[in-house]
Order: C-alpha cells, then structure tokens, then sequence
C-alpha cells in the first residue's frame, strides 16, 4: 500500500467527550486495503491499521452529547440575549448594542452548529482481537457517510450478511449458552441473554 | 472474544433487530438507538497456527533457527529456509523473526510502522511559539533551521506528504534571524 494513497474519512477530533483542549486528536483514513486511524499526540503520531478482511464488525451508538452541548452553549447564548434585548430597549446606546450583537454571534455559531451536525454517536470497530473506539466518528450522519464509503471495501474483502442470516447465526451462537447446563453457565458478570 | 455482540451501554447480549439495519434501531435490552454493520468475519473460526515438520530424509532442507525441522519456505528479506514455526507471513510475502523485528525497527516495512515523529511539526513550533516572547527567537531560529535540515529526508507522517511545514518553519527561522541581524547591524552602526 502506498502511504500516499490515503484519502481522509474525517478530521481531527479530540477522542474524548467534553474535552475542549488536549493533547491527543485522532483522524480515520482510508488505505487500499485497510482504514488507519491516526492519532497525533504532541509531536507523535500513532498509527492502527485495520485491514478490511479483520473488521468483524461497526457499532453505532446514539448518545446523549448533543443535547449536553446544546444545555452548555444555551446559557451563554440566553444571556447574551438578554444583553442584546437590553441594549435594543435602551436608546443610544450603541456600543452595547454592537457588544451584545458580537457576543450573541459568538454564542449563536457553536450552539448552530452543534445542532445542524445532527445526532452524537460513539462508533466502535471490532476485530477478532479488539474492540477500538473510533473517537473522530461522533455525528450519527457523518459515521453513516464513512460507513457507506467502506462498506463496499469491506462486504469485496468478506462478503455480505442480510439481517436474516445474522440474527440466525446469532441464535446458532447463542444456544449452546443458552442451553448450557448450571455448571457450565457462565459467570454472574457476564452480560445477560435476551430471548 | 465472544460469538456474540453486546450492546455497549447496557452490556445485554444481542441476537437481532439492530443488526446490518439501513438506520439506528432500539435496543432490545435498553431502547438506546443503535445500528451494528456484522460482516462474515465475525463468525469465521481463527485457524490454529501450523506445526512445524520435522526433517524426514537425510539431506532435505531444514530451518536455519531449527535444524531438525523442515524447511517450508525461504525468508523474503534474508533467504534463510524457514520451518512453519519461524515462517511470519504478512501480506504475500514470508520473512524470519529477526527481518520482522529489523523491518519495523528501521522502518522497511511500512504496514508496520506504528509510530513517527513529526519533525516538521516540531521545526514549525520551534518557529511560531516563541512569538509569543520575541526574545527566545535569537535562540530558537537557529534550532528551527537545525532541525528542519537535520530532519528534512526523515520520514513525514503516514498521511501528510508535503514538507510545506518545514518550508514555512525555514522562511521563519530565516526572517527571525534576519530581524536579528539587522537588529544587531543597527546597534554597532548607532554606536560607531
């Protein structure tokens, strides 16, 4: 594979919720046979390869950090609302107006473009040995887009699976364990079985 | 790992309606909306690793890191016969241990480079982040020109081919220690 074949799936992003400023930021690339994931970590950068023949399977995840986002860019936003209703009521008072005006811009951009992003997610990749959480997918659309671009990679290197065929396979896996005698059961931590 | 998958908030394990789904559906367990892509690698059963043979017949080729087993390939980097034991196949090539070891240590082999520093990040700090505290800049100029120089044929990030980042931080370092020098011109000429 030729490094210079990379095409970029998503920018940097912090890899962890709620963190504004911080050392590390990762990005997914697509390779030949393969995604990378880049994570750059001062003057470092650390590279995992997950070739499409290994990728067992994508998990997406909704989660609730757009309307944390919105609740946290909403406060700033409404005061500095309140500002610029004051200084519209008040005559000449322009200076303020122009402030309140600014300040109301500032506040109304990241509150915007949090919501015209669409749904938080967290999408994880698994392989036969891992389980990587790919901390630049965070907007359910944009994970659909990347999933889209390489689904076709992956179902040329594997094949595919309809619904059906994986939910039987799941309920062939899952019957030895659900069958399993109280001896061979399996411990109290592991995750319960839904019929 | 586990044949099954289970849904990362509530840990239930999941047998169907979330999976290969066009959009996020609930999950069975907990209604958080999920949408799980499966694809036929996760059913496929690892093969164990092969056993090496041992030398059968006087005078067959034989491992060169285990003389009584029989040699099976040859290394791609160094040509010495390997058994099954020793064969590391990656990609479609078959190389010994210490190749391996030797590709990734030197960078050879790029599917196992794992880490690289950036050094035309660095150069362009060493630039920039003195501003802030114009004086450094007599010291760190100098240091940018050294390490964009030093570093300029080391090997950039796996995805960033250009070297712009050292071409700036060199234009930089050059125009500080330009200021500089006229700076220190003007102090001799005004007091001579």
């Amino acid at each position: 594979m030729d490094e210079a074949n990379y095409k970029r799936l998503t920018r940097e992003r912090t890899p962890r919720q709620f963190t504004i400023a911080t050392v590390s930021r990762v990005s997914l690339w697509l390779g030949g046979d393969h995604l990378l994931l880049v994570e750059r970590s001062g003057f470092t950068e650390t590279y995992k390869r997950f070739y499409f023949r290994d990728i067992q399977a994508i998990t997406i995840q909704k989660t609730s950090r757009r309307s944390v986002w919105n609740g946290v860019l909403a406060v700033p936003l409404a005061i500095c609302l309140f500002g610029l209703v004051v200084s519209l009521t008040s005559p000449r008072n322009t200076t303020g107006m122009v402030v309140s005006s600014i300040l109301v811009t500032l506040t109304l951009i990241p509150f915007l473009l949090n919501n015209l992003r669409g749904p938080a997610c967290a999408c994880q990749l698994r392989t036969a040995v891992q389980t990587e959480d790919l901390g630049s997918l965070s907007r359910v659309r944009q994970t659909q887009k990347v999933l889209e671009k390489i689904r076709p990679l992956i179902v040329a290197a594997q094949g595919s699976l309809s619904p059906e065929e994986v939910a039987a396979r799941m309920h062939q896996a899952a019957s030895p364990q659900l069958g399993a005698t109280p001896t061979e059961a399996p411990p109290a931590s592991a995750p319960p079985v839904l019929s | 790992m586990s044949a099954l998958l289970a849904c990362p908030k509530c840990r239930a394990w999941l047998l169907e309606g979330v999976f290969n789904r066009p959009d996020l559906g609930p999950c069975p367990s907990c209604g958080i909306p999920l949408e799980i892509e499966v694809f036929p690698a996760f059913f496929r059963e690892i093969s164990p690793g092969q056993s090496a043979q041992p030398v059968m017949v006087e005078g067959e080729s034989s491992c060169f890191f285990h003389p009584q087993k029989k040699a099976v390939v040859p290394c791609a980097g160094c040509g010495r016969f390997l058994c099954a034991l020793c064969d590391c196949e990656f990609g479609k090539e078959h190389f010994c241990p210490a190749c391996l070891e030797a590709g990734k240590s030197k960078g050879k082999i790029k599917a196992l480079d794992n880490q690289r520093t950036r050094y035309d990040n660095i150069a362009l700090a060493l630039a920039l982040l003195p501003f802030l505290i114009f004086y450094f800049t007599i010291v760190t100029a100098p240091m940018t020109l050294y390490v964009a120089i030093r570093y300029w044929n080391a090997p950039r990030g796996a995805v960033q081919k250009s070297r712009i980042r050292f071409i700036l931080a060199i234009i930089i370092a050059v125009l500080q220690i330009g200021g500089w020098t006229t700076f220190f011109i003007l102090v001799a000429t005004k007091h001579t």
